[in-house]
This record gives C-alpha cells, sequence and structure tokens, in this order.
C-alpha cells in the first residue's frame, strides 16, 4: 500500500488530477513486477511521463487506438499482469465499449480503466472530449466495479486499491490543476464503502469526484440558514454502498446527489434504483450536468453555468427543501 | 536566510540535487528530475517561499537557473 | 490556379493563427495547425467549390476537417475566404464561443462536421459521397486525416468501404507531419510503406510535398483511374513556418507566450 502524507497531499493538488495519476503509477511500478500500464497515445496528457521514463519496460503506448489498447490489456491481464489502461474518459469508455463489455465484463479480465478529463475538465476541447455519460455507460456493464475518486489522495488511495483488487474496474477521474483537498491526511479507504464526512440531521448529500469538495462548501451554507446536512463520499457508485442509502433514508426528509456527470444514468440513477424498491422514502433531488450537450468554455465557467458549484448546490437544495 | 539562499533550497530540495549542480546548465528537461512535473513542483516551491503568485507566461519562460533568477525580480525578489 | 494568390493567403493565415492562439491566451494545437495551412489555402483559394454567400448550397463541394484539432487551419481559412467573419473568428476559445478547440458541425459557419474524436470523419466522407451519387450531383467530398489519427481502425473501415463503393468523388487528404501527441508516428505505430497501404486497399494514392502548392493542386485534379477514390499524402511539416516550432513535438498543444509570440512573429515578416 502507499503511504499519503500530508506535503505529498498539498503537492498532488497543485499538480492535479491527471500529474497525480501518473504519480500513483510510479509508486505503483516501484513494488508491482506485475504492472503493466497502456495508453492511446495519451501518455505525456495522462501525466505518465515521469512513469514511462522509469519504467520504459512497463508501458505500452498502443497508438490512436483503443479498441486495440483494450483487447491488449485483455491478453496481457489474462496472462497474469495487472494491467492499468488509460485515455480521455469518452475514448475509453464508449470507442472501446464493447471492447470493455466484451474483456472486462463478459471474461472479467484483471483491467483497470482509467478515465482521464472526465466530466468537464477539457473546457475548450469540446463535447467530443467531456466525459458526461461514462459512468452510465460503465455501470451498465455486469462484473464492472466503478470509482469517481473524490480528490487527489483519493486518486492515489483508488489508484493502490486498484491494484491489490482482482477483477475489472472503471476509474474516473475529474478536476484539473490546484485540485480542492478534501483528504488532508492519510485515511481508510475501501472500494464499495461510502465514506461519511460530515454528520447532519435534517438531510444527506451523496456526492463523488470534484462534487465532494463542493458538497462541503455546500453544507457549510445550509448550516447558515439553518439546514443541517450529511455528506457522504459516494466514491464507488457500482457496487453501491447500500447501507449508507438505509441510513439516509431513515435519518433525512430529502436525499440530494450531486454529480460532475449526466443527470441520467449516474450516482443519482444508481441510488434512485436501489431507493426505489421501498416505500414512504425521502424524495431524491438528483444534481448533475443536463441531458444535453454543453456550451464549452473554461472548466470554472462551466461549472458555474451548469449548477455544480457550492453556492448553486446549496440554493437548489434551499429551493427543494422549503416546497 | 537570503533571497538567493531560498531561491537555492527550493531547487536543491525540489530535484534532490547539489549545491555544485546549481549553475548555467542548469535547465528544464536537462535531468530526469527537472520534467513537467518537476517544473510545477518547482514553481509551488517559488510561490510558497516568496509568498507569490506566479502569472503562466512566467510559469512558462521559467526555463532555467539564470533565467528563474531575472524572472523573479518582477515580482520584486532580487536575488 | 494562381501559385502567388494561394501562397499570400497561407502567409496571411499562418499570421492569424499566431494572432488567435495568442490573444485567446490559452494553449492552442498549433503544430498540427500549421502544418495544414497550405493544403487548406489552396482548398478554400481555389480548388473547393463553394459559395460564401450560400454555405448551403447543396451542390458545394463539401469538406470535412476530420483532424479536428486542426481547427486553426481550418477557421483562418474560412476567415481568408469570407466564410468567417473576423469579429466571429476573434471569439475564438471564449466562453460559449462557437468556434472551440474542435470543430462544432454549424453551416452557416461552413463547418460541415462535428470532430474532435478521432477517426470519425472518413466514414460520414463516405456517406456524403454515396448520397452526392444516388442524387446525381457532382459535387465532390474532401476528408482531411491526420497521419496518428490513421492508428484508427475505424479509418480502414471506411477506406475498405469507398474502394467497394467506387466513390471517385471522394478525397482523402492525409497530413502526414510524422508526429502525433506522444511522439514520432514512427516510433508509436509504425506503419511501414503508408502510401502502399493505401493503393492495396484500392485508392488512387499520390505522394506530394505537402507545402508545394502546384505539387498538391496537380494530386487534386489529376483523373480518377478506374472509378476509384482518391488519396493525397500530403508530406508535411509540424508546425510549418515557425521555424521554433517545426517538428518540435512540444507545439502539439502549447500556449504562446508574449515572448514567443513576437519572436514567431518576426519570422513571417
Amino acid at each position: 500500500m502507499i503511504e499519503i502524507t500530508e506535503s505529498d497531499i498539498k503537492q498532488w493538488s497543485r499538480l492535479g488530477s491527471r500529474a497525480t495519476f501518473g504519480q500513483a503509477i510510479l509508486l505503483l511500478a516501484k513494488y508491482r513486477n506485475d504492472l503493466m500500464v497502456l495508453s492511446a497515445d495519451l501518455g505525456k496528457s495522462s501525466g505518465l511521463d515521469r512513469f514511462i521514463n522509469s519504467y520504459p519496460e512497463k508501458f505500452l503506448n498502443i497508438g490512436i487506438a483503443e479498441q486495440n489498447m483494450i483487447g491488449v490489456a485483455a491478453g496481457l491481464a489474462k496472462e497474469g499482469y495487472v494491467v492499468f489502461v488509460s485515455s480521455f474518459a469518452p475514448f475509453i469508455s464508449m470507442r472501446a465499449s464493447e471492447q470493455i463489455r466484451m474483456n472486462m465484463g463478459y471474461m472479467s479480465l484483471n483491467v483497470k480503466a482509467v478515465a482521464i478529463g472526465s466530466g468537464v475538465s477539457m473546457a475548450f476541447l469540446g463535447n467530443s472530449h467531456f466525459g458526461l455519460e461514462d459512468a452510465a455507460i460503465m455501470r451498465s456493464i455486469p462484473n464492472m466495479t466503478v470509482v469517481t475518486p473524490a480528490d487527489c489522495a483519493e486518486i492515489v488511495k483508488t489508484v493502490s486499491a486498484a491494484a491489490e483488487y482482482e477483477g475489472p474496474m472503471y476509474i474516473r477521474l475529474t478536476g484539473v490543476m490546484n485540485n480542492p483537498i478534501v483528504y488532508r491526511s492519510d485515511y481508510e479507504f475501501s472500494i464499495g464503502k461510502a465514506i461519511k464526512l460530515l454528520t447532519g440531521t435534517d438531510i444527506t448529500i451523496f456526492a463523488n469526484g470534484t462534487m465532494v469538495y463542493e458538497s462541503l462548501e455546500a453544507a457549510k451554507i445550509l448550516e447558515s440558514k439553518g439546514i443541517s446536512a450529511s455528506v457522504v463520499n459516494m466514491h464507488t457508485i457500482k457496487p453501491i454502498d447500500n447501507q449508507a442509502i438505509d441510513q439516509a433514508m431513515t435519518t433525512s426528509k430529502i436525499i440530494v446527489s450531486v454529480e460532475e456527470h449526466s443527470v441520467v444514468g449516474g450516482l443519482g440513477s444508481a441510488i434512485a434504483e436501489y431507493k426505489t424498491r421501498f416505500r414512504n422514502t425521502p424524495a431524491h433531488l438528483i444534481i448533475g450536468l443536463p441531458d444535453e450537450f454543453l456550451k464549452t468554455g473554461e472548466y470554472k465557467y462551466l461549472l458555474e453555468k451548469y449548477g455544480l458549484v457550492a453556492e448553486k448546490i446549496a440554493q437548489k437544495i434551499i429551493e427543494n427543501y422549503e416546497s | 536566510m537570503t533571497n538567493k539562499e531560498k531561491y537555492n533550497k527550493v531547487f536543491i530540495e525540489t530535484f534532490s540535487i547539489d549545491e555544485s549542480a546549481l549553475n548555467d546548465d542548469l535547465s528544464y528537461n536537462t535531468i530526469p528530475s527537472w520534467d513537467s512535473v518537476g517544473h510545477m513542483t518547482l514553481i509551488a516551491g517559488f510561490e510558497d517561499i516568496f509568498g507569490i503568485n506566479m502569472e503562466t507566461d512566467d510559469i512558462i519562460d521559467f526555463s532555467s537557473y539564470n533565467k528563474g533568477i531575472e524572472l523573479l525580480t518582477k515580482y520584486g525578489i532580487e536575488l | 490556379m494562381d501559385k502567388q494568390s494561394i501562397e499570400n493567403i497561407s502567409k496571411i493565415m499562418r499570421r492569424r493563427i499566431l494572432d488567435i492562439s495568442y490573444s485567446c491566451n490559452i494553449s492552442t494545437h498549433l503544430g498540427g495547425g500549421l502544418s495544414i495551412v497550405d493544403i487548406l489555402a489552396l482548398l478554400y483559394g481555389d480548388v473547393l467549390k463553394f459559395d460564401p454567400e450560400n454555405p448551403f448550397w447543396d451542390d458545394r463541394d463539401r469538406f470535412i476537417l476530420s483532424k479536428g484539432h486542426g481547427v486553426l487551419g481550418f477557421y483562418s481559412a474560412l476567415l481568408s475566404v469570407g466564410i468567417l467573419s473576423k469579429e466571429k473568428f476573434n471569439t475564438f476559445q471564449t466562453n460559449e464561443s462557437d468556434l472551440i478547440a474542435h470543430p462544432v458541425m454549424n453551416l452557416s459557419l461552413g463547418i460541415e462536421s462535428s470532430n474532435g474524436s478521432l477517426g470519425h470523419g472518413l466514414s460520414m466522407g463516405v456517406g456524403l459521397a454515396i448520397a452526392a451519387k444516388k442524387k446525381n450531383r457532382d459535387n465532390k467530398v474532401y476528408v482531411l486525416l491526420g497521419d496518428g489519427e490513421c492508428n484508427e481502425g475505424s479509418v480502414w473501415e471506411a477506406v475498405m468501404s469507398a474502394s467497394h463503393f467506387k466513390l471517385d468523388n471522394l478525397i482523402a487528404i492525409v497530413d502526414y507531419n510524422r508526429f502525433q501527441s506522444d511522439g514520432e508516428c514512427r516510433t508509436i505505430l509504425d506503419t511501414g510503406a503508408f502510401d502502399e497501404r493505401w493503393k492495396s486497399f484500392g485508392w488512387d494514392t499520390y505522394s506530394v510535398d505537402g507545402h508545394n502548392i502546384e505539387d498538391l493542386y496537380n494530386a487534386f485534379i489529376a483523373k480518377n483511374s478506374d472509378s476509384r477514390p482518391k488519396v493525397i499524402i500530403a508530406n508535411t511539416v509540424k508546425g510549418k513556418g515557425i521555424t521554433f516550432m517545426e517538428n518540435n513535438n512540444d507545439w502539439h498543444h502549447n500556449r504562446l507566450t508574449k515572448s514567443l509570440y513576437e519572436k514567431a512573429l518576426q519570422e513571417l515578416t
């Protein structure tokens, strides 16, 4: 397991999600001889520069050929390697969707697909590069585990846990450089186990990825308005932590989910699918990106525009709570 | 600590190098640890130790030990 | 074809590319935008059949920028022939602009297709070419691809399809600048004799200097043999026109600082 210090966390946060992924892989490579990392010509863009230079024998650039990349990864995994593959979110989850379905879903091969730049972090590169629906698609494939780390420390935790975990995974990286910090020091992380970061009495906010930080900030605003909120980091949406949802259903007046992903098929949908089995449960407010192709702009501009910042999240919750 | 000592400290700590390596030749990509990740860590180090916020153009132009000295004067840091 | 006039267009395009890259204040795909300037200057300056007053004209030639990140070359060509206004061009990479780092389909701006994800454009080109034949229109379809882009299997599905359907109204141009995002094409995915591959798939294949207007032009107007589709493999230089960018893959996607912008401008005068 990789050790995490406070100063590491500060550094990773500045470097941002992609570079932290690269650092995590580099740390993993030090003690795993069975590691292989594949990229579809985005090694440099995935923060893997240093790893590629230090461990060239553990890296393969398959070229701009995502479908082939998954197949090659599957072959390596079948022969005992622990394989991480990466590319930008839409390319890995959609261009190679069927290959993921056959190799990682159907054959359950031990490949971890890492989506770089999911959500709207690609800014001016536009919708072709945004990860709007990727969690939804990956979640729908049987045998897949889908994780969206909350911050850079959690990216390292996730990569480390993924290497130990036997089975196919989709790891969705959101956020850019100067990624806000949720975890200031090392902590317990388990795939599939949600983490309650704040305990409140009125409502429960489930969030993952960058929206964990925004939800914590939103909770502060809500507190000042007299609404006491719990905030739960639901980093794993498949398998979803049902107990965390059970707890929210018994203690909260409303449940809120917040994600840098479409409102269709992601965290909100996963929670709703479970909750709908029960009667007399609290209302559920799903906050996420709208079901449309988005305008393009600076990352912060887009988050603001689409309501994925603390002030707007709090506002939406207040309106919903009061009605 | 003088400004020059602080400047050198950041280089030494970021790249795990010896004081003797701090010269004209020290520039981006000439040593393995001064890659893109190393560069961002270096800049963060200067921002922390001098309490400044560097502009993007300057971050990109900061290509060598000497160039850095020149660029920091813009932020009132005389070395 | 007025060679001097096309070369003037190229020069102006390069200047506009530098201006817009600097003024948008963030990274742009300079290398791959500059390598296609001469190809686009010729296409929009002479070869393509279009009406700048009527971008919806049914009989227009269609152009698809399959290597979507080549927008700097594309938008500057559209500007130089009056399809894009200066005001519109200047909105490049600003919040909510129609002009972003990859083309977004908008016929009123002369943009036929949304691209950005690689390996899609040639398939659409096949569809457009088939439609033209079915409707008895004599317009042509031009698709500009990157050499790295040809790593994508989907490109070769389209390549096979085009020769099968005898699409002699389809012209592919490959910006063979020998680099892709992570490095030299040859070291990432060596495709051997690239022109032989296209030939073996049944395409009329031309390999020319992608910065020589006459050679490019002769390839464009050459008659197709046997109803075959045509490919022009344009040997280009990534970053062409600015010496510190030429064949320097740091400029695949990078930011122009003030000092570099000024240095680059000097080279153009």
